[in-house]
């Protein structure tokens, strides 16, 4: 794909880029666009944060001398976003947000928490004893303004430096909030279908503004618009347009275009998965003016709303790699299953050729457990994990008596015709709620009774051959699992197979998943994984090169030693606060991260907060990596039963 | 065992898979989801014929195919209809436009299955929702909270009953949330399917019986279906 941004930027004061009550677009100066990517004006700090530094593992001294600037930009990034736009309000917000542990988030108590200057803790700074423990353990964030409580958390609390206005889940009354992260989905005729925030009022007027850009340069430029960025915020908006529809995405978070990208096209994906292509253009060839949200249903509101919650606040890797999740099993176990289920394709000769095309097993969290494939052909990713959404979300609710038969258009197999899952849930004796379920897929639409007793009889066997009671066994693994001190959380990417895994996330017992501080601390992980990735590719979404070894250092220290430590004094004592080392002011944030991509694999890794050590990381790196590649055939899926 | 084929028809939201989920699981779930394609489900009842033919007890196995609503999932319907023995149509009596739905379900029924054994029945949903019938006293306690808004009846038991004497349909108005009337009407098709196919029933039994063979008998009543798995022609 071949990006082309285009970056319109103006020298507007800064201190009206406040949002304002009318919209967000009240921010963006648009001026006369440039004609070709200009990388002389104007260009902010902020834009070199991006770019990426590939270096080969052999170089260690230049290597850390490079990833340094890197990782200070990086920092003074993450810390820098908010000021432009802090309205107190929103500063409360963040405080709120990112004060994980402060169950009470008295507002009230904020002035008192601005005596940082004669911090206790400062002082205990130089202390070995405590110096030690930072290594190890990261602090507790509550402690802020709190006498010392160094509670030493088993290394799993990891420092948030990114700054969201707040978490999505959060509803606020206050319907002028603007959002860090939004998605728009309008007809090319300007009707607007779907808003992942705000309301129809607010939307309207962004269609004709949107339209009119995406015309303009439809007209005037042979280069297609992908990107608005303004450098003066950080704020992107990127649009893809897929006539009849025209997707846009609004960000402060820092992604790239090609990843923005990559989210509206999937969004688009569900929308073709639920119509097919050939309808979508059906119903526009008649009227150009179409109100296709009409014609949507709630259930496609509703996975809409599940595919952008996923994509914005949820730990969700599997678009950012392109890659499926993967369930770790037994080897022994996997080849079990996959030659009965050859078996039973064998026995049913009956089923012509063509009735069954995939039949796929899937774990709870949509991790693939088995897959039934014909020779020579593969699913999408894509495809998969819009299916896997749906089988999420959509039928979650549904237990193993009932069986689905759905038809969905997979766009990336065939974007204008439809194929029928037959979706059973498999019983699951340990009363979890969480059942996996035997998706198959078939061409014909009155292949029902033939896949279900295929099933049938499956489910018998694995029953009786106890792998179905493996595959509800079957748990995943922990970090403890493999000797990689010092490492806070994973992912891997075994290339060849296009799967990926991770450890469970371990955050303190007490705070449930899908609480808002599970929910945070996901975000959070996300982001940081995001900023990793974004290292080790290019523009267009390609990796830098075969081979790359990437630090990256998150820290508070930085901060103070860069030049912002001027401008940051114009502002009040409460956007001080937020924007100085905001949260972390008692806990120095020293987080080292690192991306490291060889021909066969992608590991991203987080070090533990205080990890400040390359060495020390990259051992644990490479202990990690010979862990994943010693267990291949446990951790990922090779070839799958093929017929 | 006998075995009857049935579908749910209707528009969306009207209440179908709440009506099947009362059925099968007795249980109601105010936060269901939109089908999406179409759901198998099944479950037995048992029926106690009163035909001089000594009161024997008859289970009766329904294979309930429960379809989605919305109207892009039409052309996927005729598969789920084509071998039906039963049809429930269902409307909600609070939504006017949903009968008319309804009618046209019942047209394409009768167009399309040639089939005069084929049981239709007319279910008008969501009485619960209407406190005021007559007959049952207000009870507010039963609709706390979640339906601020007391929903008001649009369709009236007469239009509805008059329609169904005129088409020739089995008529009730039921609740899923309350249950009312759900075990009702699965009773009154098996009765009258069973009614309908006895003479055909009970001649395959005598000829089994005649074999020699005393015992239970498993018949299936299918017309020559596509849905048997060992045939190939679609």
């Amino acid at each position: 794909m071949n990006l082309n941004e285009n970056y319109l930027d103006a020298d507007v004061p800064e201190r009206k880029l406040k949002p304002s009550k009318s919209g967000n677009f009240e921010g963006i100066p648009i001026v006369a666009p440039t004609s070709e990517p200009t990388t002389s004006v104007n260009l902010d700090k902020t834009f070199f944060t991006k770019a990426p530094l590939a270096v080969s593992i052999s170089d260690d001294r230049s290597m850390s001398r490079s990833t340094s600037i890197n990782s200070l930009n990086t920092a003074y990034l993450s810390s820098r976003r908010s000021p432009l736009r802090a309205m107190k309000l929103q500063a409360k917000n963040d405080l709120m947000s990112t004060e994980l542990t402060n169950s009470s988030g008295n507002i009230s108590q904020l002035p008192s928490v601005q005596k940082k200057y004669a911090d206790p803790y400062l002082d205990s700074e130089n202390d070995i004893r405590s110096r030690l423990a930072e290594s190890i353990y990261s602090m507790e964030t509550s402690v802020r303004g709190s006498e010392i409580q160094r509670r030493p958390y088993v290394s799993n609390e990891i420092p948030n430096v990114f700054k969201f206005s707040k978490p999505n889940n959060v509803k606020v009354p206050n319907e002028q909030e603007t959002y860090d992260k939004n998605f728009l989905i309008f007809t090319s005729a300007g009707k607007p279908i779907y808003c992942m925030h705000g309301k129809d009022e607010k939307i309207m007027s962004y269609t004709g503004l949107v339209n009119t850009v995406v015309s303009y340069f439809q007209v005037n430029g042979p280069s297609e618009l992908k990107t608005i960025s303004t450098f003066a915020s950080d704020k992107r908006f990127t649009f893809l347009d897929k006539s009849p529809i025209l997707l846009m995405a609004q960000s402060e978070r820092g992604e790239s275009s090609n990843e923005l990208l990559n989210q509206l096209d999937f969004l688009y994906s569900y929308i073709l998965s639920s119509l097919s292509e050939r309808q979508l253009v059906r119903l526009f060839s008649k009227r150009e003016n179409f109100d296709l949200r009409n014609y949507l249903e709630t259930t496609d509101f509703e996975n809409l709303d599940e595919i952008c919650s996923l994509i914005c606040d949820r730990m969700f890797p599997s678009l950012l790699l392109n890659s499926l999740q993967c369930l770790p099993f037994r080897h022994s176990s996997r080849l079990k299953l996959q030659s009965l289920i050859l078996q039973q394709l064998e026995k049913r000769q009956d089923i012509p050729r063509g009735t069954l095309l995939y039949g796929l097993i899937i774990a709870p969290q949509n991790k693939l457990c088995c897959v039934l494939r014909p020779k020579g052909h593969t699913l999408h990713t894509t495809d998969l994990h819009l299916l896997f959404c749906l089988i999420s979300h959509q039928f979650q609710n549904l237990d193993e008596t009932q069986e689905l038969w759905v038809p969905i258009c997979f766009p990336k197999f065939n974007s204008s015709g439809f194929l029928y899952c037959y979706i059973k849930f498999l019983p699951n004796d340990s009363n979890s709620n969480e059942k996996s379920a035997l998706v198959l897929i078939s061409a014909q639409k009155d292949a029902f009774f033939s896949l279900k007793s295929f099933s049938d009889e499956l489910i018998v066997k694995l029953e009786s051959e106890r792998i179905l009671k493996k595959i509800n066994a079957s748990k995943g693994f922990k970090l403890s699992d493999i000797p990689a001190p010092m490492v806070h959380h994973f992912i891997y990417k075994s290339k060849q197979n296009v799967q990926y895994v991770m450890p469970h996330f371990e955050i303190n017992s007490n705070i449930a998943m899908d609480s808002s501080q599970g929910l945070e601390y996901e975000l959070k992980l996300k982001t940081y994984y995001q900023q990793l990735h974004g290292t080790v590719v290019r523009d267009n979404g390609n990796l830098l090169s075969r081979s790359i070894l990437n630090f990256v250092k998150w820290s508070s220290q930085d901060n103070k030693d860069m030049a912002i430590d001027e401008t940051r004094m114009q502002f009040s004592e409460l956007d001080e606060y937020i924007i100085g080392n905001s949260s972390f002011e008692q806990e120095s944030v020293n987080m080292l991260g690192m991306a490291w991509v060889t021909p066969k694999f992608e590991l991203y890794l987080i070090g533990n907060n205080g990890v400040v050590d390359k060495k020390v990381l990259f051992k644990s790196a490479r202990k990690v990596a010979n862990w994943c590649q010693k267990n291949e055939s446990r951790l990922f899926i090779s070839e799958g039963a093929v017929f | 065992m006998l075995q009857f084929k049935l579908v749910l028809l209707g528009d969306s939201s009207v209440g179908k898979s709440s009506i099947v989920h009362r059925f099968v699981k007795d249980t109601f779930d105010e936060l269901r989801e939109s089908t999406i394609g179409a759901a198998f489900l099944s479950q037995s009842i048992t029926i106690h014929p009163n035909d001089g033919n000594g009161a024997k007890d008859v289970v009766i196995k329904f294979e309930i195919w429960d379809t989605a609503g919305q109207e892009r999932y039409k052309s996927l319907a005729p598969m789920y209809y084509r071998n039906a023995n039963a049809a429930l149509v269902v409307y909600d009596i609070t939504q006017e436009d949903s009968l008319q739905k309804a009618r046209n379900w019942v047209d394409e029924l009768k167009n399309k299955v040639g089939d005069d054994d084929l049981v239709i029945y007319l279910l008008g949903n969501k009485v619960d929702l209407c406190q005021d019938m007559p007959g049952s006293e207000t009870i507010p306690e039963l609709n706390e909270g979640e339906d601020d808004e007391q929903k008001v009846r649009a369709i009236s038991t007469e239009e509805a009953k008059q329609y169904a004497q005129e088409q020739g349909l089995l008529f009730r108005e039921v609740s899923a949330k309350t249950g009312d009337g759900i075990k009702e009407i699965f009773q009154e098709i098996g009765e009258k399917l069973y009614d309908s196919k006895k003479d055909e029933i009970l001649s395959k039994q005598n000829r089994q019986i005649n074999g020699g063979n005393n015992g239970q008998v498993d018949i299936h009543l299918q017309r020559p279906s596509t849905n048997d798995p060992t045939s190939c022609c679609s």
